[in-house]
């Protein structure tokens, strides 16, 4: 028997004696690590799983309105499905000819709106070059980076690139709605089996932090679309007023941008600038530009996120940052826009847990007090 | 755009096409019904913290609540806890026991459609008594950011909530007022 333990490694009376020796939060710094590589090893599984969720969670909310007609939430998911197939279908026939025709066109005028913005940007360069050489200097090096023969543009727009990247994006197209309909359908039956196996005096914790999380994500994705839909009326007007090209495009851009915070606003207000660059071949109306993206950051800042997204949804700024870094690097932009509800999720999630355990002290301490005090009040309301 | 914003649909239509509806599935799709959230229903129907309260609104709470099975003797709550949650009992039954007076142990046995732990919605009290599983029971559980969020957003169904809930509360306070 030794011998067998020596030869295979530690048996599993060691492996219980070292656990018994282990305080509880090394445990659980241990499994987080395990955790966290094999979130790193199966990312993009992980990024369309959380597409997936969020995604079932939004249509969650029609399938509750089925449901409330006393119907079967299995009927409910397929009804929806159904529909969705069939508006997807009648949208492509309507459609996609004209977005086909709209994408083509766009490729075929690449090349030309890249040399008007590369022209724009060398009438500017050589109209300041007598007054301010360096303005010149750092223009000629912008234009080579981005336009040169081995620049980002050439990069970027590369046709194998695009096709290598198809494959990912046919089996996202096919794994969501998958992973989406069994979400859908199942989740009661997931959190009933998941509720088995709370023990009963954990049962309240557990709700608490089902609930808040529930709260709190609601509360950011409706914020959030209803922030992105103010965001992208106001940018709209605003360019419309100072007299830029396609207002509503642009509008709509900074819109969806808008789901990354601090750097949504600046894709928004890059794009409308280029607009403004092409269209003016001169610096002047990039400072309106500017300007009515300052405005609406601070309108979005002091104004409509409070009203909208309210106090619950609140990270420190510093956090805030490191979330969107770290979301980044692991995710990519899915990391970016996700980061905040799952960190603020995880920050309540904390508060709570912690809340528990001083409650269960409390209790311990107060329980041999409770047992001797003397009741004579009857049956009441508990 | 009702989905992704809370805002009120004009009561009279939405009203009417909803009862449109259900006669229609009732009628013709019954194959479609969930029998066991239907008998859920009535069961909640004849509690006293619910009654009054139209199906639709039921079915919202049945859809929306969390649901947990208890087999018999599993301690729900013990006396002195903060309570967070107010439970209703489907099916089973429930005993309400007093831990700290030996002579009169067993307080009720509640049934299906009974409610307890209902203070936990007012405030963050101490529960009176331990709540223990007479039998194999399903419970559905209330929490209070639940219903928080509930006072903020649906008025229906909170305000329902609270005035049962004062019955409740008035009823306990006739009852053991000294002669």
């Amino acid at each position: 028997m030794t011998d067998e333990r020596h030869k295979g490694g530690a048996s599993l009376t060691d492996l219980r004696k070292l656990r018994n020796q282990m305080p509880g939060w090394v445990l659980i710094i241990l499994a987080l690590a395990v955790a966290a590589v094999i979130v790193s090893r199966v990312t993009q599984l992980i990024i369309l799983l959380t597409a997936a969720a969020v995604i079932a969670y939004i249509l969650n909310s029609v399938i509750a309105s089925i449901e409330r007609l006393g119907i079967k939430r299995s009927v409910a998911v397929i009804l929806l499905f159904v529909f969705s197939a069939a508006f997807v279908v009648a949208a492509d026939l309507i459609f996609i000819p004209n977005i086909n025709l709209d994408v083509m066109n766009f490729y075929a005028k690449l090349p030309e709106f890249s040399h008007q913005i590369q022209d724009a940007l060398l009438s500017i360069a050589q109209s300041n070059a007598e007054k301010y050489p360096i303005i010149e200097s750092s223009i000629m090096k912008l234009v080579d980076i981005v336009f040169g023969p081995d620049g980002f543009l050439e990069r970027s727009l590369n046709a194998s690139e695009i096709i290598m990247q198809a494959p990912p994006l046919i089996m996202a197209l096919i794994l969501v709605p998958f992973f989406v309909f069994f979400l859908l359908k199942d989740w009661p039956g997931m959190m009933k089996r998941m509720m088995g196996w709370v023990p009963p005096s954990y049962v309240e914790t557990i709700i608490s932090v089902i609930e808040e999380i529930n709260i709190l994500v609601g509360k950011y994705l409706r914020g959030l679309a209803a922030d992105c839909f103010a965001v992208g009326a106001l940018a709209s007007a605003g360019l419309w007023l100072i007299g830029i090209n396609s207002p509503i495009a642009l509008g709509i851009l900074s819109g969806v941008a808008n789901i990354i915070p601090y750097f949504g606003p600046v894709v928004g207000c890059t794009a409308s600038s280029l607009v403004a660059l092409m269209q003016y071949r001169s610096f002047d109306p990039l400072l309106n530009v500017v300007a009515l993206y300052l405005v609406i950051k601070l309108m979005d800042d002091l104004v409509i996120q409070p009203l909208l997204i309210g106090k619950g949804v609140h990270l420190h700024p510093m956090i805030l940052v490191i979330t969107l870094i770290v979301g980044e690097k692991l995710f990519g932009i899915m990391g970016m826009i996700l980061g905040v509800p799952v960190v603020t999720a995880a920050q309540k999630t904390v508060g709570i847990l912690l809340e528990h355990h001083r409650d269960k002290l409390r209790r311990e301490s107060t329980e041999s007090f409770i047992r001797t005090r003397p009741v004579q009040t009857p049956a009441r309301p508990i | 755009m009702f989905f992704i914003i809370n805002i009120a649909r004009s009561p009279s239509v939405a009203v009417e096409f909803y009862s449109m509806i259900t006669q229609i599935v009732r009628r013709y799709f019954t194959w479609t019904l969930d029998t066991t959230r239907e008998s859920h229903l009535q069961t909640l129907s004849k509690g006293p913290l619910f009654k009054g309260m139209g199906k639709k609104l039921l079915r919202k709470l049945l859809i929306d609540l969390v649901e947990k099975k208890y087999t018999a003797g599993d301690i729900i709550f013990h006396e002195g806890e903060i309570g967070k949650a107010v439970y209703v009992i489907l099916e089973g039954s429930v005993k309400i026991v007093k831990e700290s007076n030996p002579e009169n142990k067993t307080l009720h046995v509640l049934g299906p459609g009974s409610q307890f732990g209902e203070l936990a919605l007012i405030g963050q009290t101490s529960r009176f008594a331990t709540a223990v599983a007479e039998q194999d029971s399903l419970l559905l559980i209330m929490y209070k950011s639940y219903f928080d969020d509930l006072l903020r957003r649906n008025n229906a169904i909170s305000t329902g909530i609270l005035l049962n809930l004062a019955e409740i509360l008035s009823d306990y306070i006739h009852r053991n007022q000294p002669e």
